[in-house]
């Protein structure tokens, strides 16, 4: 008895460890021809490696919340065209303009940081950002 | 057994429901409020328009030592492979189609060996080119923080680098991902059974007062070559030329020779210009930390598979 309890949980680690280790991706995950405004409040911003990217909680008019993610590049990327590790903090209410992710879940993507590709609207507490 | 799926499934739900509580990274909040200036440090090169027309001094002879910046944000991340021979049938901008299982078709084409066009098949490039795959499908070493390795580091991503010349030596660093090598210039043989090794063993030379040309042995057969997947063996031999055009540019040529894999030599960069910035440049830190990897997999990576990916 006790083995096949063993078996268990080792079947159990397993399904845990083999989920996709590997996702980073380019943009072939998001629709790029397509806009989603992700409007609400920051709930958390993360700074790092290998993209930035801010988490946002978004109500709709029933009172649901979805919990939206918009990633963007790696962090010098972004220093080059004029974010920084305090662009957003939590509590900010922001509208962003991002492409939404093909599979249908709350996740957006900010496209290419080339200084040259043209900027996507973010509004942080009523004021475009701009930098 | 019944019992054994219901905990196996109890598992799997508490382990699901509770890991986005256990790590949570934020940035630190800035008391004073957000800011979109940037770092004072002076971190941020200058693009390439900047640049037009600026006046120079003659090169320094012997001496390629500074901070040289690749300007080119576009042309040195090339994010389609190495940028003299990108694995694109129409230049970016233009649609990039993914899934092809070879490069037949591309722009300016590579003639791969038999063994060669086996190899480069088993790299699952996630980059935009023509073999692009889907992420959970991809097996790029570098998305799980593995060492970019040479010359990948300059087919990929090249930003900004540091060269200092000492009196046997060049060392070279290297922004994207945090490398260094050595090069030696104490006159020495290249090794004629090297150690692999991600960044290789280099020994270079000046060749007339402006030409620094670098040779490049013992490579990791590891690495790929660039972010579309090129593979290379470990009979892979890089040369590179640096040439110092006047004080504030250099241009790099690299060259690969691999004939286990490539039929026949090849640039991956052809007097790729660098330009020279001031000496109190900060080269901003961008190094890979799986354990960040890991939470933006789990976090953002896993939430845009598609649905028959999920295993």
């Amino acid at each position: 008895m006790r083995s096949l309890w063993t078996i268990c949980f080792v079947i159990a680690g397993l399904a845990v460890i083999s989920a996709p280790l590997h996702a980073h991706h380019g943009g072939a995950a998001y629709d790029t021809d397509k806009s989603v405004i992700v409007k609400g409040t920051v709930t958390d911003y993360v700074w790092s490696n290998p993209h930035v990217f801010v988490k946002v909680d978004v109500k709709d008019d029933k009172g649901n919340t979805a919990h939206w993610i918009v990633e963007a590049q790696n962090p010098v990327s972004m220093l080059q065209i004029g974010w920084t590790k305090n662009t957003f903090k939590p509590g900010d209410e922001v509208e962003i303009d991002a492409m939404p992710a093909k599979n249908g879940n709350p996740v957006g993507f900010l496209g290419s940081s080339s200084p040259t590709a043209p900027r996507r609207r973010i509004v942080i507490n009523g004021k475009q950002f701009q930098p | 057994m019944s019992r054994c799926v219901g905990v196996s499934l109890f598992v799997l739900l508490s382990w699901s429901a509770l890991s986005p509580n256990l790590c949570a990274q934020t940035a630190a909040p800035n008391a004073a409020g957000s800011e979109s200036k940037p770092a004072t440090w002076d971190s941020i090169p200058p693009v390439k328009p900047f640049y037009a027309g600026k006046k120079s001094e003659p090169a320094p002879r012997r001496d390629i030592s500074g901070i040289w910046d690749a300007a080119e944000l576009d042309g040195g991340r090339q994010p389609s492979g190495a940028l003299e021979h990108p694995a694109l049938t129409a230049p970016r901008g233009k649609g990039v189609e993914g899934g092809r299982p070879d490069e037949t078709g591309i722009m300016r084409p590579l003639h791969f060996t038999p063994f060669g066009l086996e190899a480069l098949k088993a790299n699952k490039p996630s980059g935009p080119s023509v073999r692009q795959v889907l992420a959970a499908l991809a097996n790029d070493p570098v998305d799980q923080c593995d060492p970019i390795g040479f010359p990948r580091m300059e087919l990929y991503e090249l930003r900004t680098i540091e060269l200092v010349q000492t009196a046997s030596q060049v060392i070279y660093l290297n922004q994207f991902y945090g490398n260094y090598r050595v090069i030696w210039t104490d006159g020495r043989e290249l090794p004629k059974d090297p150690e692999p090794r991600w960044n290789g063993y280099s020994v270079g030379k000046w060749v007339d007062d402006y030409t620094f040309v670098i040779e490049t042995v013992g490579l990791n057969p590891r690495s790929w070559l660039d972010n579309a997947g090129r593979p290379h063996s470990d009979e892979l031999r890089v040369e590179e030329r640096f040439h110092r055009v006047d004080r504030d540019n250099l241009e790099l040529t690299v060259t690969i020779y691999d004939p286990k894999i490539y039929a026949e030599p090849w640039q991956g960069l052809n007097k790729f210009p660098l330009h020279l910035q001031p000496p109190g440049f900060d080269i901003a830190e961008l190094l890979c930390s799986p354990i960040d990897m890991a939470e933006y997999n789990k976090q953002v990576g896993s939430a845009v598979l598609p649905p028959s990916d999920k295993k």
